[in-house]
């Protein structure tokens, strides 16, 4: 169908982020008895399809970076997304892909990393962290502005910890309780008061789409380029492969010619 | 140069490209339109007029399965469906269908990616047409849309005769027996015209508000066109909720839903972005991409909405 082949994979990690969202590791379930995995190839900001038989597909960012599994966070938001959640260790899952572009971490290579995100929008982040953490060498500062709703809806802290000692890592909440220790305020203000120039440095946006206008908004008045930003773009998705019309804005489909695009390239773009 | 056939030996000489296949042609009952016939019922195929439903059904149905399901059998729960695929003649089809596979080449049949059906129904139908002299509908305008001589064979009506060229070597080996004929294929007229236009800068313009208002959003322009192929995925189970399939269903951009993402967002919201959406995918968007406009200017879109929508209309007054 569609040259569109389904693969299984076996979850081998599950753990819980928050009240509906949990984060999944899946390897490869090993074909016959060869001992020699096949080596997985996805980019950070690329997708997969992941499948419930009997309900459909969701399109799920990978949010790691190994060729021996894949992690994907997933929030429970609707039909397929709930019973995806419902996985367990040792279960299949049936998915196909990697779709889509993903960052062009080669490119960046030599720059310092502004990585802003907004709620599940940090996970595909994760994936880029992943890649810098691995070649860390290979990039200047690193700073990471993160906005959730509350202190709840925080994702990854235990990642967190860690790129607090080797990057340097902001978080803001919405909203929170008196003892909250943490910033609180929308993610603007966190990039606002970040006092970053725009000097040898390549910025990267994931979140929901009014976080990242104003985000922009904020960057361009610290003297960002829009050729200095990468931001990702989510829209319903049913093939991935650029047939079934549904994720195109203005000729673009964000499944093929996306989800990551270099912001100058799309800022005209008519919904 | 081309051939020559008496209209009295049509029936033999479809009856011998049709052999071993099956053969799709205008059919009246009721309505026009293209149906797989019974070669015996001949005399049913009707010429006068162009169907209003395209062709494209025979290359991607309404509704198609991809996948079996049984969600019992925990280590293999999909099974794909396997394509077959009878080999096809599609008589009396116009060069605005030819060219419409043309454009859906581009989706379904692209060098990254293909769809099993489409590509197997590409290869495996041989498309004779019928000219379009004169133009069957009011609302044709396909001499605006630099059509290209797309067909295996493509016949002339010519009284008690028809005058016949072919495209392509299949098409010249299914005339080779028949008579030399001197003769230049007619060109198409239509009186309808679209004066085509690089459309950027008339995103905002206030023509395509009187138009658009009267649309209903019913989605019998796209389910008509000539290359509106956007599709949904859907899947369905059996009452013992294990057995099912997974398949694909004809969706229209012109809905409300299309955009909509999980958490409620929707992108397209008011009518007017949609209908922007549809005619700047036809007119701009694919011809930015492909080097061909969307559009082969069959005038279906236009015949088939209950509110006789025209959105050549709109682009006729951005001059
Ligand atoms: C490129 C991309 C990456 C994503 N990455 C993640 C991620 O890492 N983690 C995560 O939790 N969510 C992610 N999402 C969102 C996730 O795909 C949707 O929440 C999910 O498709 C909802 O499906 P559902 O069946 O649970 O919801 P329902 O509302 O029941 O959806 C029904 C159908 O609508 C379609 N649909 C609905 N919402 C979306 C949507 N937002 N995007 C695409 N198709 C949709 C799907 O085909 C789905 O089967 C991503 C979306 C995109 C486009
Ligand atoms: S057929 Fe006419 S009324 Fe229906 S969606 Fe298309 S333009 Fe609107
Ligand atoms: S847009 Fe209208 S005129 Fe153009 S190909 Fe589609 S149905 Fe025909
Ligand atoms: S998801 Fe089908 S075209 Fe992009």
């Amino acid at each position: 169908m569609m040259s569109l082949n389904l693969e299984p994979f076996r979850i081998t990690r599950k753990e819980q982020m928050t009240g509906d969202i949990y984060l999944f590791r899946a390897e490869k379930a090993k074909a016959g008895k060869s001992k020699n995995k096949e080596k997985l190839s996805y980019q950070p900001g690329q997708f997969y399809q992941l499948n419930v038989p009997g309900l459909g597909e969701a399109p799920i960012s990978v949010c790691s970076y190994a060729d021996d599994y894949i992690e994907f966070n997933i929030r429970a938001l609707g039909d397929v997304t709930d019973e995806l959640i419902k996985l367990n260790v040792g279960d299949n899952l049936w998915v196909r892909g990697p779709y889509g572009t993903h960052y062009p971490m080669i490119d960046l290579h030599g720059k310092s990393l502004i990585i802003i995100g907004g709620g599940t929008g940090v996970a595909p982040l994760r994936g880029v962290i992943k890649y810098v953490e691995k070649y860390r060498a290979e990039f200047d500062r690193v700073h990471l502005l993160f906005g959730f709703k509350s202190p709840e809806e925080m994702l990854f802290k235990k990642d967190m910890e860690l790129w607090n000692r080797i990057f340097d890592l902001r978080t803001t909440v919405d909203k929170a309780g008196a003892d909250y220790k943490g910033k609180i305020g929308l993610i603007t203000k966190l990039v606002d008061e970040s006092g970053l120039d725009s000097k040898n440095k390549a910025v990267i946006i994931c979140g929901p789409p009014v976080m990242i206008k104003f985000t922009i908004q904020s960057l361009e008045k610290m003297g960002f380029s829009h050729e200095q930003i990468y931001i990702s773009h989510e829209r319903r998705m049913k093939c991935g492969v650029g047939m079934c019309g549904h994720c195109m804005i203005s000729g673009v489909y964000v499944c093929k010619d996306g989800p990551v695009f270099r912001y100058d390239q799309i800022k005209n773009l008519h919904e | 140069m081309g051939k020559v056939l008496d209209k009295k030996r049509l029936k033999e000489f479809l009856g011998k490209v049709s052999k071993g296949k099956e053969l799709i042609a205008p059919v009246k009952r009721g309505t026009l339109r293209f149906e797989i016939i019974n070669i015996n019922y001949f005399d049913d195929i009707c010429l006068e007029g162009r169907p209003l439903f395209s062709i494209k059904k025979f290359f991607s149905p309404a509704k198609h399965d991809l996948l079996k399901l049984n969600l019992a059998d925990k280590k293999k729960p999909f099974e794909e469906e396997k394509t077959r695929f009878k080999p096809r003649v599609i008589f009396g089809a116009r060069l605005c269908d030819f060219n419409g596979l043309l454009r859906l080449d581009k989706l379904f049949n692209s060098k990254e990616y293909q769809d099993d059906y489409y590509k197997a129904a590409r290869e495996n139908t041989l498309l004779i047409g019928i000219n379009c002299v004169p133009a069957p509908s009011k609302y044709c305008f396909c001499e605006s849309m630099g059509l290209e001589k797309y067909y295996d064979l493509m016949l002339h009506d010519m009284g008690n005769k028809y005058y016949i060229e072919a495209g392509s070597p299949k098409g010249e080996a299914l005339i080779m027996t028949l008579e030399d004929y001197d003769f230049v294929m007619p060109e198409i007229k239509c009186d309808k015209k679209l004066f085509r236009k690089d459309l950027t800068q008339y995103y905002d313009n206030p023509a395509w508000n009187s138009e658009n208002d009267k649309c209903l959003s019913c989605g019998k322009c796209t389910s008509h066109c000539t290359t509106c192929l956007c599709f949904d995925v859907m899947d369905e189970l059996e009452v013992d909720l294990k057995k099912g399939k997974r398949f694909k269903e004809w969706d229209s951009c012109q809905f409300l839903n299309f955009t909509l993402v999980a958490g409620g967002a929707i992108f397209r919201k008011d009518r007017l972005s949609r209908f922007k959406h549809r005619i700047y995918h036809k007119l701009q968007y694919f011809r930015e991409k492909f080097g061909m406009d969307m559009c082969t200017g069959c005038g279906r879109c236009i015949e088939a909405c209950p509110r006789l929508i025209d959105f050549t209309e709109v682009i006729n007054k951005f001059r």
